[in-house]
This record gives C-alpha cells, sequence and structure tokens, in this order.
C-alpha cells in the first residue's frame, strides 16, 4: 500500500492525540472516586415471554436457559409501565423515571441519567460510561439529559456501529457498487472511508461528550471491531457487530458502566416471525460470549454484575396493532417482560417472583456505584448486594 | 340537525361535504382527524366505509347539542389535561404526529377508552336508524403452496377451537382451480348474490405473494373481483421502497412525505391489471405506507392486505397465498428495509423453512383479524396446504364439513362445501 502524505501526517497526528489522551487520562484519573465495582446493562429490543422464557419459548434461548439461569438471579416478572417504543423505554431505564418524549430521540432525556450522575457524582472519566446501540431508533441525545446541572459535558460515549455498517452498505449501493455478499472485504474500505470522514452527525454518534469526531482511540476500536467483523465466518448481523465494538471497548477501557442495546430481533417490525425469533437466539448467544468474556478480561473478572432484559414484549397474537409486528398496545404481553442478573452482586442464583419495574434499575445500580440519595419512583431491587 | 340527506355514499357534493365537516367539529378535536381523513378521501373509500361512515355521521347529526355534550365532557376533560389544544395536532387527518403525541401521553390509554365509548354510543344511534347488517356467508381461503414445507398447519398454534385438521385426497392445486374457475367459481357465485345493488369488486378479493392467482382466473372473468398480486407490484414497490428510504429521522419530515407520496403521480410504474383501479391503487399505497412488512417481505404484504381488506371493505370472500420469501443476504442483510436486489450482486436463495414458519403464523393473523368484526359470525375459513396436503377448516356450526374425522376429503367435496360457506 503507498502511504501519501495525507496518510503519513494522519498517521503522526494519531500518535500525538493518542500520547496527549493518554495524559488526560492519567491526569483526570488520579482525581477520581475509587470505583471496584462495574456494571454491564444489556437491554434487548422487544421480545415475547411466550418466544422466550416460557414452555415454547425456551428452544430460542438455549444458553440463557441452561447456561446462565442456574447462576442467575431471575426476575419473571419485570414491568415497563412507560411508553413502550425503544428511545422512550431507554431513557427511562436510565433515568429511572418513567420518560415521555419523542420517539425518534429528538430531545435529550427530562432527568438526568446514570451515566451523569456517575460522572458527576462518582466523577467518572469519559471512557468510563459507554452506550454501544444497535438499535436506529434511538439517537446520541439519549447519553446525557437536558437538565442545566447535568447535560453532555456529563454524558456517554455513544455509539451505534448497526448504523455505521448500514451506512456503508447502502452508500456502496447508491454510488452503484453493489455489495458481493461473498467478498466482505469489499466492504471494509467503505467502512474505513465512513469513519474517517469529517461528520458523525448522520451516524447520531457522540463521543466524549457531545464531541462531533471520533477521537482516535474511539476510531482504533471501530477499526478493530471491522477488521475482526470481516474476517468472522458467523452470520453479519448488526448485534454481531455491535457485539465486537462491545468487547473491543471493555479490552481497552474497562468501563465501569457500560449499556448494550441489541436489536436484531426487531426484525419482526417487517413481519418475518422467523427472523425475529433467529434474532433472539442471535442475543441469547452474544449475551452468552460476553457473560464469558466478563470472566476472561482482568478488569472485570469477580467484580462485575450483568444485567441482561428485554426492552419490552411485543404485541398480542390478534391485536389490532398486528400481533407480534410491534409493541404499542397496552398488554400484558407488550408490557411485561423477565431479567437476568449474573455475576458479583446477586445474592444467590434464585428466581424472585416479586414483581419489579424497569426503572428501579436506576437505584439498584446507582447502589451498586455507592450513589444512595435520589428522590425517584423506584427501589432497588431484592436478591442484590447492595 | 342537518337538514341536508346525509346518507350519500356515491359521491359527495360540496355541499354534503361542507354538512358532514360541520357535524364532526362537534366533535373533541382528537376525533376529529380520521373523520375529516375520510371525507376527504371519500373517492378512495370502499362501499363499506362509505356506509359506515355516512351512517355515523347521520348518527352523530341527531344528537341535540346538550345531549352530545353530555356525551363527549369527559373526552374533552380529558383532551383538556393532556393540553391537546397545544399540540401539533392536525384536524385534517390522521398523522405519525399526530399518533406519536397520543401514544406518550400519561393518559393514552383512558383516552382510548373514552374515544372507543363516544363513537360506541353514535354508532348505536346510528344502527337504530339504519338497515345494516348482512347475513351472508362470508369465507376466507388461505394457500400455502407446494414450495412451503408444512409439516401440519396448526402446528405453531391452533387457530380456533372449532377448527378441523382433513387430508386431502386428490390433487390439493385442485381446491383453488376450483374455487376461481370463471364460470362456476366463487366470485361468480358472489356475483350472482349481489342483487340489487350489483357485483362489487370489493366483495372478493384476491391476495397473492407472487402471480398466480390471476393465472386461474379465465379471461374474461365475469365477475369483479380485486387482485393483488406482490409479483406484479414489484415495479411500482421498489419505487416506493426507494422514496420511503429518504425519510428522514423526524417525525414531522416523515409525515410531510408521506403526505406528498399519497397524491403522487405513481402511474408509470402501476401494473396493467390495476389500470384505472384508483381505489385499490389508493388501498396498495395505504398498506405500503402503514409499515408491517408489507414493502419488504411478501408474506407480510399477503397478510396485512388481506386484514386491512378485512377491516376496510368486509369482502365475503378472501383468497390470500402465500409465498417464498429470500434468505437476507450475507453481509447486505443488516440494511434489510433495502432493496436486496439493487444493493447486493448475489443471486437471490429462497428460504423455504423460515418462509413457512412465516406463513404458519401470518396466515393464522389473517383469520384472527376477521375475528375483530361482526361478520365474523358468518365467516368460514380454510387453509391449504399444498405440501402436507392437508385442509384445516373452521366454519360457524351449521356450516361445519359434514364428513366423518379422519377421511380425507376431494377437492371437489372441499370446494361444494365452500359454495355452502358462502350460501
Amino acid at each position: 500500500m503507498t502511504l501519501t502524505r495525507r496518510d503519513l501526517m494522519k498517521a503522526v497526528a494519531a500518535v500525538v492525540v493518542e500520547q496527549w489522551a493518554g495524559s488526560r487520562h492519567l491526569a483526570f484519573g488520579e482525581d477520581r472516586l475509587n470505583i471496584r465495582r462495574k456494571v454491564v446493562l444489556i437491554t434487548c429490543g422487544g421480545m415475547r415471554r411466550e418466544d422466550t422464557f416460557a414452555a415454547d419459548g425456551l428452544a430460542n434461548i438455549p444458553h440463557l436457559h441452561t447456561d446462565l439461569l442456574s447462576r442467575a438471579a431471575f426476575y419473571p416478572v419485570v414491568r415497563n409501565s412507560g411508553v413502550t417504543s425503544h428511545y422512550n423505554t431507554i431513557s427511562s431505564i436510565f433515568t429511572g423515571t418513567w420518560q415521555r418524549l419523542d420517539d425518534w430521540g429528538k430531545s435529550r432525556p427530562a432527568s438526568p441519567t446514570l451515566f451523569e450522575f456517575l460522572r458527576k457524582l462518582s466523577r467518572l472519566k469519559s471512557e468510563d460510561t459507554w452506550l454501544i446501540s444497535s438499535n436506529k431508533a434511538l439517537t446520541s441525545q439519549i447519553g446525557a439529559s437536558a437538565v442545566r446541572d447535568f447535560g453532555p459535558s456529563y454524558g456517554a460515549n455513544v455509539i451505534f456501529p448497526k448504523q455505521l455498517l448500514i451506512n456503508a452498505v447502502v452508500r456502496a449501493a447508491a454510488q452503484g457498487r453493489a455489495v458481493k455478499g461473498t467478498d466482505r472485504t469489499a466492504v471494509q474500505p467503505e467502512l474505513i472511508s465512513m469513519l474517517n470522514s469529517d461528520n458523525y452527525d448522520g451516524l447520531g454518534w457522540s463521543i466524549s461528550g457531545d464531541a462531533s469526531s471520533l477521537d482516535t482511540p474511539t476510531l482504533g476500536i471501530m477499526q478493530q471491531a471491522i477488521a475482526d467483523l470481516i474476517r468472522t465466518s458467523d452470520p453479519v448481523t448488526g448485534d454481531e457487530f455491535t457485539f465486537l465494538v462491545s468487547t473491543e471497548v471493555m479490552r481497552r477501557f474497562a468501563p465501569s458502566f457500560l449499556t448494550i442495546t441489541f436489536s436484531d430481533m426487531e426484525v419482526a417490525h417487517f413481519g418475518s416471525y422467523s427472523l425475529h425469533l433467529a434474532g433472539i437466539r442471535t442475543v441469547d448467544r452474544l449475551v452468552f460470549e460476553l457473560s464469558k468474556l466478563i470472566q476472561e478480561l482482568p478488569a472485570y473478572k469477580d467484580k462485575t454484575t450483568l444485567f441482561v432484559l428485554p426492552e419490552f414484549g411485543r404485541d398480542l397474537d390478534g391485536s389490532t396493532t398486528n400481533g407480534f409486528f410491534n409493541h404499542r398496545q397496552n398488554s400484558d404481553s407488550t408490557r411485561l417482560t423477565w431479567m437476568l442478573c449474573l455475576g458479583d452482586a446477586i445474592r444467590k442464583p434464585q428466581t424472585i417472583e416479586d414483581p419489579i419495574e424497569q426503572i428501579d434499575l436506576f437505584p439498584t445500580i446507582a447502589r451498586l456505584f455507592e450513589l444512595n440519595t435520589f428522590d425517584l419512583p423506584g427501589k432497588p431491587i431484592p436478591g442484590m448486594w447492595l | 340537525m342537518i337538514e341536508k340527506p346525509l346518507i350519500a355514499p356515491e359521491s359527495l357534493d360540496l355541499s354534503i361535504r361542507d354538512a358532514w365537516r360541520v357535524q364532526i367539529a362537534r366533535l373533541p378535536l382528537s376525533m376529529q382527524p380520521a373523520l375529516n381523513q375520510q371525507v376527504e378521501t371519500w373517492d378512495n373509500l370502499f362501499p363499506f366505509e362509505q356506509k359506515r361512515a355516512a351512517e355515523f355521521l347521520h348518527g352523530l347529526s341527531s344528537f341535540q347539542p346538550d345531549e352530545l355534550a353530555t356525551l363527549t365532557n369527559p373526552l374533552h376533560h380529558l383532551e383538556q389535561k393532556m393540553d391537546l389544544a397545544h399540540w401539533k395536532f392536525s384536524l385534517a387527518s390522521d398523522s405519525m404526529t399526530n399518533a406519536s403525541q397520543l401514544a406518550r401521553s400519561p393518559y393514552y390509554s383512558e383516552w382510548r377508552l373514552e374515544v372507543q365509548r363516544v363513537f360506541s354510543a353514535v354508532e348505536t344511534r346510528a344502527r337504530a336508524s339504519a338497515q345494516f347488517a348482512s347475513t351472508a356467508g362470508r369465507l376466507i381461503i388461505v394457500v400455502l403452496p407446494d414450495a412451503l414445507p408444512i409439516a401440519s398447519i396448526p402446528g405453531y398454534k391452533p387457530w380456533d377451537s372449532r377448527a378441523v385438521e382433513f387430508r386431502i385426497d386428490g390433487d390439493p392445486h385442485r381446491i383453488a382451480e376450483l374455487a376461481l374457475n370463471s364460470s362456476s367459481g366463487l366470485p361468480a357465485l358472489i356475483a350472482s348474490q349481489s342483487a340489487p345493488c350489483g357485483p362489487m369488486a370489493s366483495d372478493s378479493w384476491l391476495i397473492d405473494a407472487d402471480a398466480h392467482l390471476a393465472s386461474l382466473l379465465e379471461s374474461p372473468q365475469p365477475a369483479p373481483t380485486s387482485l393483488l398480486q406482490y409479483a406484479a407490484l414489484k415495479t411500482f414497490k421498489d419505487q416506493f421502497l426507494s422514496q420511503v428510504n429518504t425519510v428522514p429521522k423526524d417525525i414531522e419530515g416523515t409525515d410531510q412525505i408521506l403526505a406528498q407520496m399519497r397524491h403522487q403521480d405513481w402511474s408509470p410504474w402501476w401494473p396493467a391489471s390495476l389500470a384505472g383501479q384508483d381505489r385499490l391503487r389508493s388501498f396498495v399505497t395505504e398498506v405500503f405506507l402503514s409499515g408491517n412488512g408489507a414493502l419488504i417481505f411478501s408474506n407480510a404484504f399477503v397478510q396485512w392486505a388481506a386484514s386491512e381488506a378485512i377491516r376496510r371493505a368486509r369482502p365475503r370472500l378472501v383468497v390470500a397465498r402465500f409465498g417464498l420469501r429470500a434468505r437476507p443476504k450475507p453481509f447486505t442483510g443488516i440494511a434489510i428495509f433495502e432493496n436486496q436486489q439493487r444493493i447486493s450482486a448475489l443471486e437471490d436463495a429462497y428460504d423455504p423453512e423460515g418462509s413457512a414458519m412465516d406463513a404458519l403464523i401470518l396466515a393464522r393473523y389473517i383469520w384472527l383479524s376477521a375475528q375483530r368484526y361482526p361478520e365474523a359470525q358468518q365467516t368460514s375459513c380454510i387453509c391449504i396446504g399444498e405440501s402436507s396436503r392437508s385442509v384445516y377448516f373452521i366454519a360457524p356450526e351449521a356450516k361445519r364439513p359434514a364428513w366423518p374425522s379422519g377421511i380425507a376429503a376431494r377437492p371437489e367435496q372441499i370446494y361444494n362445501w365452500m359454495r355452502n360457506c358462502l350460501a
């Protein structure tokens, strides 16, 4: 490969910035409170209990059911009492209050997110809180609230790897270069080119507090994840790529609070039940792999609590909202879901039948990070060492 | 009470339109968009919808002001609590912006119940003065073609407690051939029963994931039908999809683009089979715009179009034929809302097992959607599994197949049963 003068300049700049970032890391690191615990929170689109933790659904979640349930605190009755859209539900989980925002992510959450509390009160660095999302219904606005004393300067790094992948494929096609699916390497230059472009707004990314460009470490993470994706022989799905980016972030930064949202099962909106179930099976596998990785990485081993929950279910068969396609019906099929917790903070593996609400996660995770004084409607969930 | 005659389903002159708008304006704000839209797009409504809207408005006009105020006060109060008057709320038509604002209101569930209560009260008044209900038999035929590997139709979930499955003794294709025969088929039977109004295309619907059903219809067809074939719609669908994919990530911008698309001239892209059928073209446009996968997967189109036809036209016959979908292509499958043939150079490869699983649940959804309406009491259903060589029947007690369980039914017997269902 010929190295042009511009490439050379870029490489030099990268080294400089990397060194600068490293020194900044040390400088701010001194000020940081001693956070030992880590939390990984995975939300995974809409899936009905009957397609997961029910007699007919267990075949779709072999890892969750067979490998993880026996080690988990399992909450079979978790209610979403808010607006059952992606942006509102995930914002509600992050803020501990039911959010009623524009569904398409035009506005920031109306109350502070856990990211902001952690960064402001526990003085976590920007690379300590991440949201890595497959879901195209979200925007970077979700990483920080509109509350004046908080806001983007205390927000999470928010990235949408799947959107990058989709945009690269769509852009290639729009420019008359149909993608040859057998040759994955053909897409790699397209992805790298998009990463190196000047503006990420179209991807909705927010890195390190609303910056408009990717910093060098983040760019490196994305490039590594792309390289892994091109090499893997697994089926390429958006969640697969989100998973790879997440693992790369864990290896490089070991954030204290990492949130991941998977969304392959949302193909249900297009009416394919078989692909919807395939999406559930993909998430089942990825969650299992992530749980293994947590035990392999020294930065995470034995000090991490993993929360896994669907955002909501899906509508009832025969509903006016067209059943599994959608998630807007006011029914238990849509509002009731489950949650699985693994790792450091659980008292013992058990099933806790008492109903809980999704907004209970905020005070629970806040207490794991020793943040206790919040006047919020949710309450810490039982079965945890808090 | 307005003095002009309200029931004029054929066409709306300006004075009737204005009179109806006055009636609609008497209702709480959140009930107005849907009714205004119906008046505005009157020519695109099916006869059933026109009749229902006209009778509803006639019923509304019979409410004295104080009587209507008593009925609607709780909804007015709810709208005040929701602060609806200060929303960006279109009164002219339903919109995504309207729906989104309503759905994220804390009062949404309460609001839905109130709207339903007011609507039911007005409709009950309207029904008291109208001759409405038809007692004619109705039939849904679902075809799961050979290409779909199906072991058992109710394998996933039984559709109905009355359902019964029989083996087919003979060629399963023969059933659809008999049903659609030009002179003795079911559309012809319905046409012969339709006096004094005359036969209407909206009484018989044929909805196909491919373009197979048309080949069973002999030409010229004596009976009018509404024929929608996904394969024949491909050129239009591709054009439409490419425009849908330009919508911004902004709900108001999306509403604007969708409104433009409704009024755009798509003439060069429509199939010849829809020439001059403005109402049916409008129906397809609405099916595509209302999502639910209709622009992406042929089987989703079949299900959603059939469900919408049942809701909007209350037909006597619906024939829904499912088909195969392609596998999402390696790598590009993530951009599933894109035109995969354009985006990937790879040949399509079909997914028979996945398609069969999709078709089974979607076939059941068609049946379930019919259960929401009063006509369900007269509706029978037959699902033909060509690969399983079985048929699955659901019928009101009086029309249940008389054959002993365990026997195999011949196509001619099944055809006679279908005719009996439509009596």
